[in-house]
């Protein structure tokens, strides 16, 4: 998937746990790693908009698209 | 007006799984009595010392012959009976899924496609017992048999709902990756 979920560097920034974001969110930290690990297919626009809520940041910070020679 | 559900546990899905059940065990036994009298059809047509074989179950012709057109029939019961246990034992885990309320599980396409070879190959067992049957002798050559379109017809159904099968478990997939 060449769109990449920044999620890992948005929680190093914001000094947060997987954890502690699945809490606020009210997502399961199983979704969350998948997201993380870049292994979702979708992404709702609820999740977006409480990811966004909680990192206090824009959907551009959070999603980055990667060049298709940088795959696999 | 109350409506059974069809998926699920206690639903119409759960009570054809149970009459699968029954069946498939129904079939299991049938297919050993089959396998017996084979075996025991075999050891008679070679050994006429043992008892019932002498049989004199077709006029003119003699134990030999009569034997090779039993074991004929047997072994065409055989193929026929082990076709739809085959087709019996997929559709039993087929519906377990929908009992579990998971009908696009990803194992139901090979599911299903086993089911529609299974439907082609009792089609093809009947032309081979009339191909057979053109070696017997007369009295016991069974009839010729017609072209059944709605079993083919059903056969291309079913590869067409395996198919259906395959981008339902797309779509679930993609759900289950959807956050």
């Amino acid at each position: 998937m060449p769109i990449r979920v920044t999620l890992d560097r948005l929680l190093v920034q914001r000094r947060m746990s997987l954890a502690e974001l699945a809490d606020r969110t009210g997502l399961t930290a199983a979704n969350l790693a998948i997201l993380k690990d870049g292994e979702a297919r979708a992404l709702r626009f609820s999740t977006l908009e409480a990811l966004c809520r909680e990192l206090d940041c824009e959907p551009g910070d959070l999603l980055s698209r990667e060049p298709e020679e940088r795959r696999a | 007006m109350p409506t059974m559900r069809a998926l699920g546990p206690g639903s119409l899905s759960s009570f054809l799984k149970t009459v699968l059940d029954l069946v498939w065990i129904l079939l299991l036994v049938v297919l050993a009595i089959l396998a017996a009298s084979l075996l025991y059809g075999v050891l008679a047509a070679v050994n006429p010392a043992l008892p019932f074989a002498r049989l004199a179950l077709f006029e003119g012709l003699d134990p030999l012959q009569a034997w090779a057109v039993v074991l004929v029939r047997l072994l065409t019961a055989f193929l026929f009976v082990a076709g739809v246990q085959v087709i019996v034992s997929r559709l039993r885990e087929i519906f377990a899924t929908l009992k579990a309320g998971d009908p696009f599980h990803p194992e139901n396409v090979t599911r299903l496609r086993v089911v529609a070879i299974g439907l082609a190959w009792l089609e093809l067992v009947r032309y081979a017992v009339w191909i057979l049957g053109a070696l017997l002798p007369p009295p016991a050559a069974p009839d010729r048999p017609n072209l059944s379109l709605t079993a083919w017809f059903s056969v291309l159904v079913v590869v067409v709902l395996a198919e259906v099968f395959r981008e339902g478990a797309r779509l679930r997939r993609e759900a289950e990756l959807t956050i």
